[in-house]
């Protein structure tokens, strides 16, 4: 990539006329660009099984007129081409537009025209293949080492390095220089015909310094010590239990089974068990939930970098900000965009998020969090006469309108008499998303936050969760039987 | 874009490029792939967003005599970008290590089968102000009732023109169309205030075999058919799989199981079962690719291998050659590919995916089969998917109901299940003649014997 060429693109001369063509046939438009290069290595049994590079431009023009949007992406933009195509985008709004039900008007918000950069030590792009595959190597062999149970290992490491540019018809121009990467190990081991798995990564903006952090150091051990365990753990008996959730399963609670229901998009569209129930409890006193997506948590943790999920604006150009979502038990806030904001008769949040320039944005979380209680965790197992202790998750899914969620979740040990005992595989815990809120009985002192992609309506974006070890009363757990 | 013989010209540049390159090069392999879509989309049941818009990517694949893979991929297609790419694929094969399994990419070959209908010139020529019509139903539909509050749907169209070029002979291109509807639809009893969902979708290869209000009907019949959901008791009773429950328990799995990806780093639950008996003679599944206007038909793999049909399971038996293989795998097991070696876009380099992906039908009416039930359950959705190397399910059933004297008597809420699939395979007593094709799955009703049921009521 030429620095800056992408950005050039956009100078006043094609802004202006723009503006020129969109003026009394549209009420709204942006434009959303980026250049993107990026490299992977991908390691199965100590081989290398993909090592790529990419460079790819892209652009979306999206367009507004009274509740109808228009949307029109083009591969590998140039000047000529935005300009000329910019007719048939304003012409999909007007499409758009003739059909629609909800008549709305986009409220203006302040314009931004700043440059944003994510500092790296490290900077990415001068860090050869070589390096890359290297530290690739080096987790494969501490995972497939790890004993002699181990069966198989992949490793899969990618980096980005971006410049992209956001212009809209309020006047903002925001050019950012990013850059992340992500590294993702996972183990299977086998005893007696019984195949386990662990998994674990780090992902952060910044360069290649994340990789020498503390946790990015141990993921590939602790991903074979846990496949190992899970070797001689025990299949659950179904019932109803006291569970105590790590900060990983807490922090996916939070995510999907009550931060789905809150982005303000699911509430327009009656999907929500939250539908009309700002200012109402829905929780007890001592539950506050936050989305922060803002740049700085990572220092504030001692990391050499920003958190996955963080983002200085959203991909409408609204800066990210921190949100009261739940104060004390009390519903504050949806989570909005540009469009909710505008027909809710709110202001933007700051959660228009798109996967990339090529995708419209959606109303989507950042960093959403479960804030601390004043509970150490010794405390809450001793105080825990016969339950299950969840530690991290594998996967989850809610039925957004009844609330009905469901867990597997990844390490789970047995409770009993205020101790922990023996260790259990694929719990599966279900229950109602707003009756677990109901039901902490205890919050943690500890926070702590994990991160990964959160996929929606066919995009995924990059997001992180957290909270600290809370214990829930009477929740069901599913069993083999 | 550029046209076909300006494409194809620009591959053939690439392709003597690394030709005249002094590195150990083994094959190499030049991807080229175009889409041109739209997109309408369905919110709050009204038009929301018109979208158009185009994809293109070039994707090279290199392998040294070492075996080791270098990709790189570009949007850029002009003669310089394109030799970067190629320079930076090199790059990265000499940066990796040896893989002896990587044999070769496919060679020649002339017998490429062929197939009707998979290219749709209606679609072609369609504009996006035609497509109207056709969500217009679906929003009259939920108009029309009185439980539905809302839908959200989408109407898609696709041109897809692929080239691929490799240094072993092969050069095969082809152009296809897809177009599809989905549709979700939320609805709410009035007098108990309660809500549920339904969600269906349908893909076809020509438009006009696009049947947009029957995707609606379906789903908003299945959203109904939830309110009033009632906890149930453990118990151990016969399961009715719907085709959709059938798809999730059943179809999808055996499709993870029989990549030969996954069982060669023996992450199969049927890892050891080939040639055995894996489920009762009701249980036969195929892969084939070969079916007329089907929107799982191709005629050529994303590495220029044939597609054919393949038969996965006869009867309970696993088949010895019941594995998907691109020509990776295929290499590693001393086999051919076969012709499953598929890439979800041009950044990616070919796994393994199914074609049409078919359940044999039975021979029994799929209302005998649900009147047969004296107590059971019945099941459609799971958002829950079971555990490929082990085969264990344990999951939620977000779309049930309970089966009494043969009826469906209620809906379920927080009903779980748990079972091993080799288990459920071994008590299928009965598959429905009716089916359902869902995109490139065709899944029928089928009865398991007898199931552990975890209810939530005391």
């Amino acid at each position: 990539m030429v620095q800056d060429e992408l950005l050039k693109i956009f100078d006043n001369n094609l802004i202006s006329r723009l503006a020129d063509k969109a003026k009394d046939q549209i009420e709204y438009w942006d434009i959303r660009a980026s250049s993107k290069e990026g490299s992977s290595v991908e390691f199965t049994d100590n081989k290398s099984k993909e090592i790529s590079a990419y460079q790819i431009n892209k652009c979306g023009i999206r367009t507004f007129l009274n509740g109808g949007w228009g949307f029109l992406v083009l591969e590998n933009p140039n000047k000529q081409d935005i300009f000329n195509k910019f007719d048939e985008a304003i012409k999909l709004a007007k499409f758009s537009e003739s059909m629609v039900k909800h008549n709305f008007k986009i409220k203006e918000s302040d314009s931004i025209n700043e440059r944003f950069e994510i500092k790296s030590k490290k900077n990415l792009l001068d860090v050869g293949i070589e390096e890359k595959i290297e530290l690739v190597k080096h987790h494969e062999k501490t995972s497939s080492t790890f004993n002699s149970n181990i069966k198989n290992t992949h490793t899969f490491y990618y980096d980005v390095t971006a410049q992209t540019i956001f212009v809209n018809s309020f006047g903002s121009e925001i050019k950012q220089d990013l850059s992340l990467l992500r590294i993702y190990n996972e183990v299977y081991a086998a005893k007696n015909g019984l195949v386990q798995r662990g998994r674990n990564s780090v992902g952060g903006l910044g360069g290649f310094e994340i990789t020498t952090t503390d946790k990015a150091k141990k993921i590939s051990k602790k991903s074979a010590k846990q496949a190992t365990e899970l070797l001689d753990a025990k299949s659950p008996i179904g019932g109803s239990f006291t569970l105590i959730m790590d900060p990983k399963l807490t922090g996916t609670f939070i995510h999907e089974a009550f931060g789905h229901a809150c982005e303000a998009d699911h509430i327009l569209n009656k999907e929500s068990i939250l539908e009309g129930k700002i200012g109402k409890k829905v929780a007890l006193d001592k539950v506050t939930i936050i989305d922060d997506p803002t740049m700085g948590k990572g220092k504030e943790l001692g990391l050499p970098y920003e958190l996955y999920g963080s983002y200085f604006v959203d991909d409408e150009g609204i800066p990210a900000q921190k949100l009261r979502i739940i104060e004390d038990g009390i519903l504050k806030n949806y989570l909005h965009n540009l469009e909710t904001a505008s027909r809710m008769g709110e202001k933007p949040n700051g959660h228009g998020r798109a996967s990339s320039s090529t995708s419209k944005p959606q109303v989507r979380m950042g960093i959403t969090l479960l804030q601390p209680g004043d509970w150490k965790l010794d405390e809450i197992i001793e105080e825990t006469n016969e339950g299950i202790l969840c530690e991290d998750f594998q996967y989850g899914y809610t039925d957004p309108t009844s609330g009905n969620f469901q867990f597997k979740c990844k390490m789970s040990y047995k409770i009993e008499n205020g101790e922990k005992r023996e260790l259990m595989r694929d719990v599966a815990l279900s229950g109602m998303t707003l009756e677990v809120l109901n039901r902490i009985s205890a919050i943690g002192n500890k926070i702590s936050y994990s991160d990964g992609m959160c996929g929606k309506g066919g995009q995924g974006v990059r997001v992180c969760d957290g909270g600290p070890y809370i214990r829930v009363e009477d929740i069901t757990v599913g069993g083999l039987g | 874009m550029k046209n076909q013989n300006e494409l194809l010209d620009l591959l053939q540049y690439g392709l003597n490029f690394i030709n005249k390159s002094n590195e150990n090069i083994r094959a190499s392999e030049l991807f080229l792939n175009n889409n041109e879509y739209i997109n309408i989309e369905i919110e709050e049941n009204s038009i929301k967003n018109s979208e158009i818009g185009e994809e293109t990517g070039l994707a090279v694949r290199i392998i040294d005599n070492r075996g080791t893979l270098g990709f790189s991929f570009t949007n850029f297609i002009e003669k310089k970008p394109i030799k970067d790419t190629i320079r930076n694929a090199i790059k990265m094969m000499k940066a990796g290590t040896p893989d002896p399994d990587f044999k070769d990419l496919p060679s020649t070959i002339n017998n490429y089968p062929s197939i009707n209908r998979l290219y749709d010139k209606d679609i072609e020529i369609l504009k996006i102000e035609d497509c109207f019509a056709y969500v217009e139903d679906l929003i009259k539909l939920c108009n029309n009732d009185d439980m539905a509050i809302s839908q959200t749907s989408r109407f898609k169209t696709n041109i897809s023109q692929t080239f691929i070029l490799n240094t072993n002979g092969i050069e095969i291109s082809g152009k296809e169309t897809v177009c599809s509807i989905m549709s979700n639809i939320i609805v709410k009893d009035k007098t108990t205030n309660e809500t549920s969902f339904g969600y269906n979708w349908q893909s076809k290869r020509e438009i006009k075999e696009l049947d947009v209000l029957k995707v609606g009907q379906k789903s908003l019949e299945d959203a109904k058919s939830n309110l009033n959901r009632k906890k149930v008791k453990n118990m151990k009773v016969p399961l009715v799989l719907t085709p959709f429950g059938t798809l999730s328990l059943i179809m999808r799995p055996i499709a993870s199981a029989i990549d030969a990806e996954t069982y060669q780093y023996n992450r199969s639950f049927l890892v050891g079962k080939k040639g055995k008996k894996i489920g009762t003679p009701h249980l036969t599944i195929e892969d084939n690719a070969l079916m007329d206007g089907s929107s799982g038909s191709y005629r050529f793999d994303d590495e220029g291998v044939p597609c054919k049909d393949k038969t996965i399971v006869e009867e309970g038996k696993f088949l010895e050659d019941g594995l998907l293989h691109n020509s990776y795998t295929a290499n590693k097991d001393n086999t051919e590919s076969t012709g499953n070696g598929f890439r979800s876009s041009y950044s990616s380099t070919p796994s393994i995916g199914t074609t049409n992906f078919v359940f044999s039908t039975g021979d029994i009416k799929k209302d005998e089969i649900i009147g047969s039930v004296k107590k059971g359950i019945l099941l459609d959705y799971t958002g829950d998917s079971p555990n490929i190397s082990t085969g264990d399910f344990s999951g939620l059933i977000l779309h049930g109901a309970l089966i009494e004297d043969g009826e469906i008597k209620h809906p379920l809420n927080e009903t779980m299940l748990g079972i091993n699939l080799l288990d459920l395979f071994q008590k299928i007593d009965a598959v429905s003649e009716e089916y359902q094709v869902f995109g490139s799955y065709r899944a029928p009703y089928v009865r398991i014997k007898e199931v552990n049921i975890i209810g939530s009521a005391k």
